[in-house]
């Protein structure tokens, strides 16, 4: 059997010249890197196509391995999967370095934020961090903090209905922004002709035309419309309350509980988390969960504002600050239909309606 | 198909390891409130003066009172009692006898509010008791374990029924909560507060535990062979399934304790070690207790000094 017929290994893969290349090679042959450092010991100025041919190989070696051949990853996708873990290690040493590494990465992520959405706008590093938290704060949940054997079955089974219902309603977001750009490619010699359809915007980061946007959020890694701002809200409830829920019972395990009105346990004293690193890390997941359902709860009650209103956010993010100072109300409301009428247009358009009606154009 | 049952057993397994209830605080059984009167072994009323009835217990468990924490450091009000921490009611014949064995080292502080605060505690009970407080006097790591077998001997020897072997950081929240034995052993602190009031584990049997001194001389009392934190009550759950006493618990609202905040000790890496030879080590406890040790006896509690 010849070579290329052989099918990959998991660690396999087909590299730029088309040859057949294995993972743990991937420091080995590299022609550009050579030529580039060879160059730069001369004292000569390293060429631009050697920059750009070494970038593009380290492109394309960083893979992992998969079923049927390793598949390339991007940098950015892989980031927080380093930053998040490190993170939260760094965090549980003592209190300074919580403050530290909490402070650190929210300044990365300002600062990041920009840089992405306007570099390489279809990023999938938002979308990766959240599944990244999620799976990180699931697993210290479960094989950190309930081996303390301080939290009953039923709270851990609560818990985790939280956290599927949030996954099902993040799931039924995605899959219903998803129908709206295959929608949206389908009516695409509508959009190519230059009719500005009524009701469609264009979204950079999707690089689609999407019915009824609302905004894109990068944290899902999908549009937000009329047709899943419901289960877009849903998911966002569902995921505070799993973020406290989760809290308080890591919180009320590692420090000392005390009960609020005889019937809820609250944390009072949590002056001893340091000395033990397990309890250290169940402490900082746990401040972490806050820290995000506190910065969702924000989201939500914007949300739930606009919405009242009959102001997508794209609409409101181009208000002066003194019209937000007067919650949008002196400026001129297209979509408004009243509050109720806004709620029920979210509430019960889950499908798109445009198919029909854009064929008589 | 047999990747469908794959994935399947796959799921299933995941779900089970989840969510096994081991892996979890316990649900337990216990006796209910209206019945915890009726399993408390009251001894036949003694005394000189026969002009006094025998002391009542019902409305001590039935009107059982939650303790608010502010009181637990605060001034407590209780009568002075005789040298040695002992007290018999007055106005009437208590019919539980019980010593309460502290063991102690180097904690002063929550000694304090401990002894002040169970004075103030037993005094409404109505029961005949004495605090014994075991401390060791070496500078091995702590045993638990033979300090409370010394304190048990003394009390045994003073004639003493019931044994009450508590922790000096814990601090019952309950006024109903009865410092007397009933007819199995009891573990009294099964709803503390840094366990979330949860129950870790089933065969759970320290912090705070009631037991007859005939049941305790029976399992020969406790190993002395556990040095440092750990493996000794479980240890202890061991001699007495052997001899078929198994433990009972009180409803968690009798239950609830609170923990007095300390630093925690180094854990005893042997203990699962020594917990392993327990069933050899049958013969190590009460029988084979040195002598070496004082009783001194204070104005609030009885001292014994070992070494």
């Amino acid at each position: 059997m010849s070579d290329e017929e052989r099918d990959l290994c998991c660690c396999e893969y087909y590299d730029l010249t088309n040859n057949r290349n294995h993972i743990l090679a991937c420091l080995c042959n590299c022609t550009d890197l050579d030529e580039a450092v060879d160059s730069f010991l001369k004292g000569q100025t390293i060429a631009e196509e050697n920059k750009t041919r070494f970038q593009n190989t380290m492109r394309d070696r960083l893979r992992i391995p998969w079923i049927g051949g390793a598949r390339q990853v991007a940098f950015d996708s892989v980031l927080p999967l380093m930053i998040l873990p490190l993170m939260l290690l760094t965090a549980s040493l003592s209190l300074w370095w919580t403050v530290f590494s909490f402070s650190t990465v929210g300044m990365f992520l300002l600062l990041i934020f920009n840089f992405f959405i306007k570099t390489i706008p279809r990023t999938k590093f938002f979308f990766v961090w959240t599944i990244t938290s999620i799976i990180l704060l699931y697993f210290i949940f479960e094989f950190v903090v309930i081996p303390f054997l301080k939290i009953l079955i039923e709270e851990n089974v609560i818990l985790s209905v939280l956290i599927f219902a949030f996954i099902m309603c993040l799931y039924l977001t995605k899959s219903r922004a998803d129908q709206l750009t295959s929608l949206s490619e389908s009516e695409s010699d509508l959009i190519l002709n230059g009719k500005n359809i009524e009701g469609f915007y264009s979204c950079k980061i999707c690089d689609h035309r999407i019915p009824d946007k609302d905004h894109h959020c990068v944290w899902f890694d999908c549009c937000i419309t009329n047709h899943n701002q419901c289960s877009f809200l849903l998911s966002l409830i569902f995921a505070i309350l799993a973020l406290l829920y989760s809290s308080n019972l890591t919180l009320t395990s590692v420090c000392h509980p005390f009960e609020f009105a005889k019937s809820i346990l609250l944390p009072d004293d949590c002056s001893e988390v340091y000395y033990q690193f397990e309890l250290g890390l169940s402490f900082v997941s746990a401040i972490y969960s806050i820290l995000v359902a506190i910065l969702l709860w924000l989201v939500l009650m914007q949300q739930i504002m606009l919405v009242s209103l009959g102001i997508p956010l794209r609409d409101w993010n181009k208000l002066s600050f003194t019209s937000k100072l007067c919650l949008g109300l002196n400026t001129n409301r297209p979509h408004n239909k009243g509050i109720i009428n806004n709620w029920s247009k979210i509430l019960c358009q889950t499908s798109p309606k445009y198919t029909v009606l854009h064929r008589d154009v | 198909m047999l990747l469908k049952c794959v994935q399947l057993l796959c799921v299933t397994a995941i779900i089970v390891a989840v969510y096994f209830p081991t892996r979890h605080a316990r649900h337990y059984d216990y006796i209910a409130i209206e019945n915890a009167l009726k399993e408390v072994v009251l001894q036949s009323p003694f005394s000189s003066r026969r002009d006094l009835k025998s002391c009542t217990y019902e409305d001590v468990i039935l009107n059982s009172q939650p303790v608010p924490m502010d009181n637990i450091t605060g001034q407590q009000d209780f009568i002075p009692p005789l040298p040695g921490g002992e007290f018999k009611p007055f106005d009437c014949i208590p019919l539980i006898k019980t010593a309460l064995v502290i063991p102690y080292r180097n904690r002063i502080e929550q000694l304090n509010i401990f002894v002040n605060y169970m004075h103030q505690f037993l005094q409404r009970q109505n029961i005949h008791y004495r605090i014994i407080v075991v401390e060791q006097n070496d500078t091995l790591p702590f045993n638990r374990a033979k300090m409370l077998n010394f304190g048990a001997k003394l009390a045994m020897d003073l004639n003493y029924s019931c044994l009450i072997l508590h922790d000096v950081d814990l601090i019952p929240l309950a006024t109903g909560n009865l410092y007397g034995c009933l007819s199995k052993p009891r573990h009294m602190s099964s709803s503390l507060d840094t366990f979330r009031y949860n129950l870790p584990y089933l065969t759970l049997f320290g912090g705070a535990i009631a037991i007859l001194s005939d049941q305790f001389k029976d399992v020969n009392g406790m190993s002395n062979s556990f040095y440092g934190w750990g493996g000794e009550d479980d240890d202890f759950y061991q001699r007495l399934k052997i001899h078929h006493l198994l433990p009972c618990r009180f409803d968690p609202n009798l239950s609830k304790y609170t923990m007095l905040v300390h630093r925690k000790q180094p854990k005893n890496s042997n203990r699962f070690k020594n917990l392993k030879n327990s069933l050899e080590n049958s013969y190590d406890g009460l029988k084979t207790l040195s002598r070496k040790y004082s009783v001194f006896s204070e104005d609030l509690f009885t001292r014994i000094v070992s070494s």
